[in-house]
């Protein structure tokens, strides 16, 4: 109760003091293209944003400029918390999502914001994800059971038959992984990349699926699986910390055994 | 007729194929569905030969819409 | 049909060079889907057949040659070659250095999109790889010491 009622005279004066610092401008160049000009080649356009006036991440800045500036600037954001993995794109090189990337606070430096590399453009930072979808779609992504349980009712795990799942149900499927790997760019139509094949190895170790056999034999070709070279940019890059990298090697190491 | 090369064999392959699927259409509209089809190649017809990364965006476009407007349930365009 | 046209031939001139491009242009790539995306959208990407000798045999024969060079190379270095082991050693590293060029070919000129000349790649490599097995055998044959003999006469001269 008390609080409500000091807020509202709080907001004000700290307001006025946000605006009394001086302003720290921060130059963001953002990849522009736009389908409806194709001949018109893509290009950096340069937007200035006060951080003293704009929220600690990339995301925010984004939408700062969206409603302030550029109402045609376009990319995709959902949750803005880094659970749905929609703002995923490349900021200062690296793939990440907007949302988990704090704004480097040197504003000497302009920083770079590009859609994922490599992949088909839709408009600006929206890159077109149908492909990857449709890979995910082909390790058939859900629980496959010959018999079920006698009680008709769930399919019990063990504690430890579901702590192996830890690090790879985690995955939100951003497609910051798939994209930063080398043989992903070469190779996409074919190469399944780390994201789909994390997936791939999380529904291979899950002791209530009874289709390993089918998802391994999935893989025995020399595209699918075979196209990754270690190189574990994958890993390096993953905004949720997980390390697809270890996933594909255990893949390997079950196809070897098997 | 001077060789064509890969890039023109696929812009004409597109725009053979659109105008092959206008005689699904029902006859009385298949002059609007001509005429659409020539409207959108005229469009950009002036594109330098050798922007070959936006014509390969047309293409790709190109192809999505033709399998979007193939569905008999869409019979005539304005 | 002639507004079609127009588009790439408004301005083909006779030059050599633009036909030399155009040519190479339409003779290396197969034409790939929109997008790399075959069928619609909700359909699942289809996988190659399986094979396992292209899957996890070749990947396990790999590695196993990668690790078994380990000591071979090594007892060659310490100076107690024999035959056997640097005959095998020479197999092995054949072996080794093919499947490595095999993979640069897949990953760099993918049959996918290069179709023929994958196979013509392919075909160069497994012939290369045989003329060095045939050198191989040559040099066990008729050099002393065999290839490691060689490798420590060549780094002393």
């Amino acid at each position: 109760m008390l609080k409500s009622l000091l807020r509202p005279s709080l907001s004000p004066l700290r307001r006025t003091l946000a605006t009394a610092a001086l302003p720290r401008v921060k130059q963001f160049q953002i990849y522009r293209w736009n389908p409806d000009t194709p001949e018109v080649a893509p290009k950096l356009q340069t937007y200035d944003v006060d951080l003293n006036a704009c929220g600690p991440m990339v995301l925010d800045a984004l939408l700062k400029i969206k409603n302030e500036q550029d109402s045609t600037l376009t990319f995709r954001r959902s949750c803005r918390e880094g659970i749905c993995g929609s703002c995923a794109m490349n900021i200062g090189g690296v793939n990440t999502l907007a949302c988990l990337c704090r704004i480097d606070n040197n504003t000497s430096k302009s920083t770079k914001i590009y859609p994922l590399p490599h992949m088909y453009i839709v408009r600006d930072l929206v890159p077109d994800l149908t492909h990857f979808y449709q890979q995910y779609k082909s390790i058939q992504p859900y629980l496959q059971r010959d018999d079920h349980p006698a009680d008709g009712r769930e399919n019990l795990q063990s504690i430890e038959d579901r702590a192996k799942l830890d690090g790879l149900y985690e995955c939100i499927l951003c497609a910051c992984c798939s994209t930063s790997c080398p043989s992903y760019w070469w190779n996409q139509e074919q190469y399944l990349g780390p994201a789909v094949l994390m997936q791939a190895y999380r529904w291979l170790i899950d002791s209530r699926d009874q289709a390993g056999k089918i998802r391994k034999e999935m893989l025995q070709n020399s595209m699918s699986l075979y196209r990754c070279h270690t190189i574990m940019n994958c890993s390096r890059t993953c905004p949720k910390g997980l390390n697809p990298g270890l996933a594909i090697a255990e893949i390997k190491k079950q196809l070897a055994f098997d | 007729m001077a060789r064509l090369s890969g890039l023109q064999r696929e812009v004409l392959k597109l725009y053979r194929i659109c105008i092959r699927a206008t005689y699904t259409k029902p006859s009385e509209n298949r002059l609007h569905w001509r005429d659409y089809i020539r409207s959108e190649f005229d469009k950009h017809k002036l594109l330098p030969k050798k922007s070959f990364s936006v014509i390969e965006h047309l293409l790709r476009v190109g192809n999505r819409r033709y399998e979007m407007y193939r569905d008999p349930s869409i019979k005539d365009v304005r | 049909m002639l507004s079609v046209t127009r588009v790439g031939l408004r301005q083909i001139q006779p030059s050599s060079f633009a036909r030399a491009g155009l040519f190479a242009r339409s003779l290396t790539t197969i034409p790939q889907p929109p997008g790399g995306v075959t069928g619609n959208v909700n359909e699942a990407y289809v996988p190659p057949k399986p094979l396992k000798s292209h899957g996890s045999f070749h990947w396990t024969s790999e590695r196993i040659v990668a690790v078994g060079l380990l000591p071979l190379v090594g007892s060659s270095f310490a100076g107690t070659s024999s035959t056997i082991i640097d005959t095998t050693l020479a197999a092995f590293m054949l072996y080794h250095v093919h499947s490595g060029f095999q993979s640069c070919i897949i990953d760099y000129i993918p049959l996918r999109v290069y179709g023929s000349f994958h196979k013509i790649c392919m075909y160069l490599l497994t012939f290369g790889t045989g003329v060095a097995g045939y050198g191989v055998y040559e040099i066990e044959q008729k050099e002393e010491g065999g290839l490691a003999g060689v490798v420590s006469r060549i780094f002393k001269a």
